[in-house]
């Protein structure tokens, strides 16, 4: 059966990006001055890369047809995009608060500037992976 | 075909769905755990409370509460609060010039101008620390000078007014914090490293504005100049023309000095006044000095007012004074410089960083601070040398350090001494009798004070003491001070003609010098010494007069080159035949005093670095800029933070009990005041390593519940010029049927009134009133009653070390004498009402520049003669049960993991008994947790789960299984609960609680609706998948009808 590309190929592709650039902000945020001390969180750092993985997969998969397991997949990248964004967020709460009150400066208000934006291109990430969960990748022709 | 299609978009609809649900019960499950770790900050912001109080008695409270209010209603307490509140700036406005012009007489406060747009919107705390609480729509609401001028009668020119709001624009900074746009139209201080910026209007916007402005002064010709300047935590000034901002190119040559914006401003009033008559009156808003000469020297302005940061009610006081409705009776708390950049402390305030720390930002090595100047801070400088000049030692005539670049020159160099202040009477002292008695530890001095002028008014009996210089002092670098305030004490009002005689006994170890060479009682190097000779004890008012004092009862005049003569009829002296190192050997507690600080002293790992300035040589010791340092091997070694190393090695650790039955409550020890009472060991041998452990890792925001003693959440707070961390109906109980003698109606006008409404520090340090300081402790103590607030984080002692902090708004006085006494009635005050007022930032918290981490180095003599002394009192002589250590390093070492500091000094020497908690410092690695513990800190400002698994998470190294090997580190952590204990069981927290009573958690909205989304959205999950998995099967079947079909 002939397949043609859905809706779906475009927004799942879109999350993919935005996952990965969440993940360049969250590494490049962990390298900053006042949030190193933090480290790497496996949670976020899995979290994300696994959204990738699923997603891909899901793409991959998905131009030959969906099977029914492969529905998991986006249930699978939402969830674990959730759970990176609210590690992400709750680890740096106290930082952030330190931040605003005791330590503000340029140079900690662009390292707060650059969790935010991290955060927030993971919760737009959130966004249209729930949003890609609507669509296939491929519908038959 | 289209059935089966319409089968996979239902599939699709419901696959969406299910993702959608099970990312929000994800976020619901995730959520909870952070819920817990924030909880009582999420408390705050909702309302809302997690626990709550269980009598298993059946609620027999008799005798539950220990401590009752002064006040029986939220409104007699908020009248007190602003009663105190226009006293506070009433006694601590300083005036520093008056050629009569003031009071003003009834008919000229019917015409008054005020110029500058800090009139309008003038500084009224410090942006975040002590900042204004404004209250609104309460029984006490806050005004600015606008308003409070208003409610005492006075008439505002309003064309002047009209001109300031169309002007706002142009004084109004905006920031912007990620599309958080905040308007200051107050003047406020720089950011670290930024620069001073003045917003005041120039004459040609005024002019722009209203071209006639200037014809508003001809029948308001009473005209009020405000100059201000901000204040801030985690702000700082720089010294010169590096802190201005030299694109405005407006002749500032330093932040604290005036620009051209502000001289057009006084000429403006001056030239109105030499055309219309009137008066020309400046008010300096400020917490930090200012450099005013030239304001000084300019015949034109008739007075000058130093009013600091007078929050919510100081206003009132102002007016009060302006009026003559009041006498004014403040001290200067800081030397006015002609040039603050040229103080020796200033050659050594800036950012300073470390050149090989670009590896260790996790360790948080970001820079150094060398405090060059040695003891010679403010007035210990300026009226030493100065005296030196007139003793002609020491080459103090010479150039180095000297305003304009010639010999050095007192009247070139300072404005307004030290302790300096007018009043509209006047008064005469007489030293009437001094008995120094080695044999208790006093000096007694009484003072006949008399007001000799024609206005009742308060005067302030300044007992200073000049220590011998000697050649032992020389040869073993011993610094002395040529005056030094011993103490002071503060007449009642005396009316016209009346005296009083004052008694001060003063604390004769606050005349001791450290020298680090001598012997001790410990058989080891440093000790407190008098030495031989001569010392002379003089009043003034303030430190120069008394400088001038004894030099005159040595024999110097005027042709000696003095400022002018001093009346050696206000001194006493007292010989001293031989140098003694013994009285002073043990502190007050018994424990020998020696060498604690050495490696605070750069010179300890690095030889021959640093000259630390001595009165032996001005000229060839004046500091040098200490920058561009590069840690050694052996600094980095304590610049990681990990100078403890958990060991088995340490002892038996199963000699330590922990989860003993010996059924105790910490509500049996209620009011047991003796940390020796083996009730308290039994009590601490309940509590489980876990809880220990758990509560020393996230200390922060509050001490929360310890099930196995019973201890109950004590709520810390924040704000030096008044509690402000919650409002007051937060945690105030609100239900009168539990016999609480503070129950709040829970419709109480009064609910959403926050405390951080006081004067500043300064204010409070400037009324020299010891009584003053100790009411505000008592109204303190007395909200914290009715807010059930217990812990407050409000006492800044540490001192003024550069004018250049913009923080010095939260402290006291450059010195030491006047913020141990101002700091220690203040807690005091609080202790009376169960309210744990806490000393901050103990210690060297001298720069907000890269103050978390940064090293701060200087001479032990310096950090137990001017910083430690200014917090000693709080803890000898007032029993502080609360303290706050600081975010510096003390040399390399963190402050919180130095033994000499904590350990042996403040425990130690002082024995201080209380809780003592970190800064807000959230790096784990900085925490420095188990070397804090060590050193007897009882808890970090990180907060977390109630859970051994959080703690662990945060401090890899704190697990049951590590840290149980150590037998010392475990005996440290039962010792820092006990501190933490006995606290408690001395505070207010405990009322309400009986023997019997627990708290218990309870849920709250937050937690129910929590549990609503994972409801909710758990069944949505297995609806979704349920109807994904139906419409799967319709499509299979469709599916295998359309194959049988074909």
């Amino acid at each position: 059966m002939k397949r043609k590309i859905s809706a779906g190929l475009f927004v799942t592709a879109l999350s993919v990006i935005a996952d990965i650039l969440g993940f360049i902000y969250y590494l490049k945020n962990c390298s900053t001055d006042s949030f190193s001390y933090l480290g790497v969180h496996p949670v976020i750092a899995g979290g994300i890369v696994a959204a990738i993985v699923f997603q891909v997969v899901l793409i991959v998969v998905g131009m030959k047809g969906q099977p029914i397991w492969a529905d998991l997949l986006p249930v699978a990248t939402s969830v674990s995009l959730i759970l990176a964004t609210v590690n992400f967020i709750s680890t740096r709460v106290n930082s952030f608060a330190a931040i605003i009150t005791f330590e503000y400066s340029a140079k900690t208000m662009a390292d707060l500037g650059s969790a935010i934006t991290g955060i927030e291109i993971c919760l737009i990430a959130i966004l249209i992976s729930i949003a890609a969960s609507f669509f296939d990748i491929t519908k038959e022709a | 075909m289209n059935a089966t299609k319409n089968y996979r978009s239902s599939m699709r609809r419901w696959r969406g769905v299910t993702t959608f649900s099970a990312s929000v019960l994800a976020f619901a499950v995730a959520a909870g755990p952070i819920i817990n770790s924030f909880r009582t900050d999420i408390d705050k912001f909702a309302g809302t409370s997690s626990t709550k109080l269980v009598h298993d008695d059946g609620g027999d409270l008799s005798g539950a509460y220990t401590y009752a209010s002064d006040y029986s209603s939220t409104t007699e307490l908020l009248n007190a609060i602003e009663d105190l509140g226009e006293r506070m700036n009433e006694e601590g406005s300083v005036l520093l010039k008056n050629n009569g012009a003031l009071p003003l007489s009834k008919e000229e406060t019917q015409k008054v101008s005020l110029l500058g747009f800090s009139s309008y919107y003038p500084v009224m705390g410090g942006e975040m620390s002590s900042d204004l609480s404004e209250n609104v729509g309460t029984d006490a609401d806050t005004v600015d000078f606008v308003q409070a001028l208003s409610a005492k009668g006075f008439k505002i020119n309003e064309g002047l007014q009209d001109l300031y709001r169309t002007l706002e624009p142009q004084y109004t900074t905006e920031i912007d914090n990620r599309g958080m746009k905040s308007l200051y139209k107050r003047n406020t201080p720089p950011a670290i490293d930024g620069t001073y910026s003045s917003k005041e209007p120039s004459r040609q916007e005024m002019d722009d504005a209203d071209a006639e402005w200037t014809d508003y002064l001809k029948e308001s010709n009473v005209i009020l100049v405000t100059l201000a300047r901000g204040a801030g935590e985690n702000r700082s000034y720089l010294p010169g023309t590096d802190g201005v901002d030299a694109s405005q190119d407006l002749n500032q040559t330093d932040p604290l000095g005036l620009s051209d914006d502000e001289r057009s401003l006084i000429a403006a009033a001056t030239e109105s006044k030499k055309a219309n008559g009137g008066k020309v009156i400046v008010l300096l808003n400020s917490a930090n000095a200012m450099e005013i000469d030239e304001l000084k020297n300019n015949d034109d302005i008739d007075a000058i007012l130093q009013i600091g940061l007078p929050g919510g009610y100081g206003f009132y006081g102002v007016a009060d004074i302006l009026s003559g409705a009041t006498n004014p009776s403040g001290h200067l708390a800081d030397t006015y410089a002609v040039a603050n950049a040229n103080a020796p402390s200033a050659q050594n305030y800036g950012n300073y960083p470390y050149t090989n720390n670009n590896a260790n930002l996790v360790y948080y090595v970001n820079g150094t601070l060398v405090e060059a100047e040695n003891i010679y801070i403010g007035y210990k400088y300026y009226e030493t040398r100065y005296m030196d000049c007139v003793l002609g030692q020491g080459n103090a005539s010479a150039a180095a350090g000297s305003t304009g670049g010639a010999a050095w020159n007192y009247d070139n160099e300072v404005s307004y001494p030290f302790g300096y202040g007018l009043s509209y009477t006047t008064f005469e002292q007489t030293l009437d009798s001094l008995d120094v008695d080695p044999g208790n530890k006093t000096v007694t001095a009484q003072v006949t004070v008399t007001n000799t002028g024609d206005i009742a008014g308060k005067d302030v009996v300044q007992l200073y003491v000049s220590t011998p210089y000697t050649a032992y002092d020389r040869e073993h670098g011993v610094e002395k001070a040529g005056v030094q305030l011993l103490d002071y004490a503060k007449t009642g009002t005396l009316e016209a003609g009346a005296s009083e005689t004052v008694t001060i006994k003063a604390d004769m170890q606050y005349m001791t010098s450290w020298d680090s060479s001598s012997d001790n009682a410990a058989g080891t190097k440093g000790c407190y010494i008098l030495d031989a000779g001569t010392y002379y004890f003089s009043l003034g008012n303030g430190a120069h007069e008394a400088a001038n004092n004894v030099l005159a009862a040595q024999g110097k005049g005027i042709a000696d080159g003095m400022t002018e003569a001093g009346d050696a009829a206000l001194t006493a002296a007292w010989s001293l035949e031989s140098l003694d190192a013994a009285s002073f050997a043990l502190t007050k507690n018994g424990t020998p005093v020696e060498n604690q600080l050495e490696d605070l002293d750069l010179n300890y790992w690095m030889p021959g670095t640093v000259t630390y300035m001595s009165r032996s040589d001005w000229a060839g010791t004046f500091p040098k800029t200490y920058e561009n340092l590069a840690a050694t091997e052996e600094m980095l070694a304590c610049l990681d933070n990990d100078t403890y190393e958990i060991s088995a090695d340490n002892g038996d650790p199963s000699g330590v009990v922990f989860g003993a039955d010996n059924g105790l409550t910490l509500a049996d020890m209620k009011g047991v005041d003796d940390i020796g009472n083996p009730d308290y060991d039994k009590l601490i041998d309940q509590i489980t390593l876990e809880e220990c452990m758990i509560r020393t890792g996230f200390g922060g925001t509050s001490t929360k519940p310890i099930d196995s003693i019973r201890s109950p959440e004590a709520v810390q707070n924040d704000g030096l010029n008044g509690i402000y961390s919650y409002p007051l109906g937060q945690y105030a109980n609100t239900d009168a049927s539990t016999g609480d003698p503070c129950a709040i109606d829970p419709n109480d006008p009064n609910l959403k009134y926050t405390a951080g409404v006081m004067s500043n520090a300064t204010v409070v340090g400037q009324t020299f009133n010891k009584e003053l300081s100790k009411e505000f402790g008592e109204v303190m103590g007395n909200y914290s009653l009715w807010s059930n607030l217990t812990i407050w984080w409000g006492c800044g002692t540490n001192l003024h070390r550069s004018q250049y902090n913009a923080r010095n708004h939260d402290y006291y006085s450059e010195d030491p004498v006047l913020t141990a006494y101002q700091g220690a009635n203040l807690v005091r005050g609080g202790l009376a009402y169960g309210c744990l007022i806490a000393p901050k930032h103990f210690a060297f918290n001298d720069t907000e520049i890269n103050r978390r981490g940064i090293s701060v180095f200087m001479t032990e003599q310096q950090a137990r003669e001017n910083e430690l002394r200014g917090t000693q009192a709080a803890v000898e002589d007032a029993g502080a049960l609360a303290l706050m250590s600081s975010f510096n390093r003390v040399g390399v070492r963190n402050d919180n993991s130095h033994t000499g500091l904590l350990s042996n000094i403040l425990r130690g020497e002082w024995g201080f008994e209380g809780l003592l908690s970190e800064d807000y410092i959230m790096s784990p690695s900085y925490t420095s947790l188990k070397e804090a513990v060590m050193n007897g800190v009882t808890m970090s400002a990180n907060t977390g789960d109630n859970t051994m698994k959080a703690v662990s998470e945060k401090y890899p190294y704190w697990t049951v299984k590590n840290v149980s090997r150590d037998a010392a580190l475990l005996a440290a952590l039962k010792q820092a609960m006990k501190y933490q204990a006995f606290a408690l069981a001395n505070s207010n927290a405990m009322d309400g609680y009986t023997p019997a009573t627990h708290v218990i958690s309870v849920r709250t909205s937050y937690d129910n609706f929590i549990l609503g989304l994972r409801i909710v959205f758990g069944l949505l999950v297995f609806l979704g998948a349920a109807m994904y998995l139906r419409s799967d099967r319709k499509r299979r079947r469709q599916t295998d009808v359309c194959r049988e079909d074909s």
